[in-house]
């Protein structure tokens, strides 16, 4: 290579060079230029927003409520939308489910409870182009004061719940406004196991869901579930009110376990300690002998058994009857499954909304029930359970897989999903509960199961002081400590009987779900105290 | 095991006087001791002996297809079954279900040999199920079912409980 070679392309080189530079230049001058033009051409049209917005008072934040001013203003509800109320003007208030911009529209579908529609603002005479972009950007799940006219539309929405109208909104105001980031999404937490694996959808595990169960309460199935679960205590109540029992209210706090004390909760109190009630029995028994004859209690129950089952919560809501009866104790049996029965007919018959919404989510066989309630003796189910191949003794108790196993050879023979186990071996019953006159093996006791497990135990219980005594010094108990319940018996006591229900696990084995814990508003579990 | 399984093979096939055997190995192989032959090594080779024995030879499968499926039942019986680990029950019960469902005995319409060591072989796996799964595998349950009623086979080993209703239908619980 000679030198004027190297010299030549050197100087090619920088030429290149700086025509590189003086494109890169260029470029960027035009590119400034281009984005004053912009800010300028934003600051033109923030001024002309500013300025000519003539829908400026249709929409925004108002002031928080703080009560300052008693609006005279009809809030309809969202159910309410049917096309009778077509081409009114209404006002509502409703969470903004999800919003959808496009072009000169905005699509919004709001929400109340388990209920939607579909309601969209346009650019026109009513709302500008301000208003539609600030309608868009309102973050999922705020609360929003809509004043809207109804419009039949000719197409059915799908998706909401009012499908056959949709709302024209004229003003939106925001209430409370929602941070732009929820830590789940409502139709993620909905969507049925399995459903959208293939686009790959997300579903929600249980324990974020109930790490934010506030969130979590507001979809649709969780609406439904709880609904109904006000249901079945309603029912409860109705139906053995109706039946002469009288609603008592019990102390949780009590001094004495009812039976032995391994599964009991401690609390200090004061100088000593107490104990949370795990069943309202002793009580309910003391209104017995108090000749109240029969009642019923509804509250908190609490056991303290570090049991992380599927089916086991530290605290949940007992629904307990006591009532004194003639000469059987069958009679109690009686009462308290025509008392189910009539909240089966009552959820079959008025939640059938809430039913199928449940179902939507969580598939499940509609739950059967006959009409008297079928009563098997133990020594049957044992039967039953060996023909199918099960080893178990006289007197053991049932296990949870045989219990399961038995529930389904009862639905397979007589077609019902409730039925009552009784006399079950003395053995593995309290020590209040009254043995069988014909075999003191057995005991005039029963549990009652819902699709194979166990919603009820109950049983006749020993009415004599005596009797009473000296089953108690069988299971060792300190006599000392239930001094006030054996006395209690000591001034004439009718025969008596009962039984105390899981509210939860009526309502989770009714819709037939998986886990207590989505039956329970707030659960408490060995391992959850919060929220 | 091997043992009172050809014992109760001997009964199957009304032989009238039991044989001695021994076993060889660390497996426990059984040996069948022959007077005026060499001695008969392994299940499958002593249990066709019996059979030829007890002049049942359809039992080993007419024709030769059958011949063959029933040959490979028997190896199937001593390779696979014999000494699976737990986690291979599952499969197991999987690809024998899905075979019996379109027939009465493993080779077809035919009691054979191959029915007999099978259901020997099989018992204490079917024996812990629970019935659920005992539904779950319902074509296989249903052979066995049929295999320990068939007469004069079942000797040595207890009944399993079989029913016949469903009780579990498509859906969960």
């Amino acid at each position: 290579m000679t030198k004027e070679e190297v010299n030549g392309a050197t100087e090619e080189e920088q030429h290149a060079q700086s025509k590189k530079a003086l494109k890169k230049q260029q470029k960027e001058a035009e590119k400034a230029a281009k984005k004053a033009e912009k800010q300028a051409k934003l600051a033109a049209e923030q001024q002309s927003a500013d300025e000519d917005d003539f829908a400026k008072d249709r929409y925004g934040l108002p002031a928080m409520v703080q009560s300052q001013e008693k609006l005279d203003r009809a809030l309809v509800r969202v159910q309410d939308l049917t096309p009778e109320k077509a081409d009114q003007l209404i006002w509502l208030r409703a969470r903004v489910h999800t919003s959808r911009a496009k072009g000169k529209q905005c699509f919004l579908v709001l929400r109340q409870q388990q209920f939607n529609v579909q309601a969209l603002v346009a650019v026109g005479d009513r709302a500008s182009k301000q208003m539609v972009k600030f309608a868009a950007n309102i973050t999922k799940e705020s609360i929003v004061d809509v004043e809207a006219v109804v419009r039949k539309v000719e197409q059915k929405i799908e998706s909401c719940s009012q499908q056959d109208v949709e709302l024209h909104i004229e003003r939106i105001f925001v209430i409370s406004q929602a941070e732009p980031r929820l830590p789940l999404q409502l139709e993620d937490a909905v969507r049925p196991d399995g459903e959208g694996e293939e686009e790959g959808r997300a579903t929600v595990n249980q324990d974020t869901r109930l790490d934010n169960r506030v969130i979590d309460l507001r979809t649709t199935t969780s609406q439904a579930i709880f609904r109904l679960q006000s249901g079945v205590c309603q029912l409860f109540r109705d139906t053995l009110t109706k039946k002469g029992f009288v609603e008592i209210q019990t102390p949780k706090i009590i001094s004495a376990a009812s039976e032995g004390g391994a599964n009991v909760f401690t609390v200090s109190y004061f100088k000593s300690s107490a104990y949370l009630a795990q069943s309202p029995q002793l009580y309910k028994q003391m209104c017995i002998c108090a000749d109240f004859d029969k009642v019923f209690c509804v509250g908190p129950v609490f056991r303290a058994e570090d049991s992380n089952t599927h089916r086991h919560l530290t605290e949940f809501v007992g629904l307990d009857i006591e009532m004194a009866f003639n000469y059987h104790y069958h009679e109690v049996i009686d009462s308290i499954t025509d008392t189910m029965v009539q909240i089966f007919k009552g959820l079959r018959d008025n939640f059938q909304t809430e039913i199928q919404t449940v179902n939507k989510q969580f598939p499940s066989e509609p739950f059967k029930f006959l009409e008297p309630t079928l009563r098997l003796e133990y020594t049957e189910a044992l039967a039953m359970l060996r023909e199918a191949g099960v080893e178990m003794g006289d007197e053991d108790d049932l296990s949870t897989p045989n219990e399961k196993l038995l529930g389904r050879l009862v639905k397979e023979k007589y077609d019902t999903d409730f039925y009552v186990l009784d006399k079950y071996p003395l053995a593995v019953r309290p020590f209040y509960t009254m043995p069988d006159p014909n075999n003191p093996k057995y005991s005039n006791s029963y549990d009652m199961f819902m699709r194979g497990e166990e919603i009820l135990s109950g049983a006749q219980r020993v009415h004599d002081a005596q009797l009473l005594t000296e089953r108690a010094l069988h299971h060792q108990i300190d006599l000392e400590k239930i001094k006030s319940y054996i006395d209690s018996f000591r001034y004439g006591a009718p025969p008596h009987g009962g039984g105390g229900i899981g509210l939860e696990r009526v309502c989770m084995l009714y819709l037939g779900l998986h886990n207590v814990r989505q039956t329970s508003m707030f659960p408490r579990d060995p391992k959850r105290l919060t929220p | 095991m091997a043992l009172r399984e050809l014992a109760s093979l001997e009964k199957y096939l009304g032989l009238k006087k039991p044989n001695k055997y021994s076993t060889q190995g660390d497996k426990k192989v059984p040996v069948l001791q022959n007077n005026n032959a060499p001695p008969l090594v392994g299940l499958v080779t002593i249990a066709c002996h019996l059979v030829k024995e007890a002049k049942r030879s359809e039992l080993l499968g007419c024709g030769a297809e059958a011949r063959a499926v029933v040959q490979q039942w028997l190896e199937y019986r001593v390779t696979k079954l014999d000494g699976h680990a737990k986690e291979d029950i599952k499969t197991i019960l999987k690809d024998l279900n899905l075979y019996l469902q379109d027939k009465v005995y493993l080779a077809g319409n035919q009691f054979t040999l191959a029915d007999v060591l099978m259901y020997y072989g099989i018992h204490s796996i079917i024996l812990d199920l629970a019935v659920q799964e005992k539904e779950q595998y319902m074509n296989v349950t249903r052979w066995f079912d049929h295999i320990q009623h068939h007469p004069g086979v079942r000797h040595h080993l207890p009944p399993v409980a079989v029913l016949r209703n469903r009780l579990y239908t498509s859906r969960h619980h």
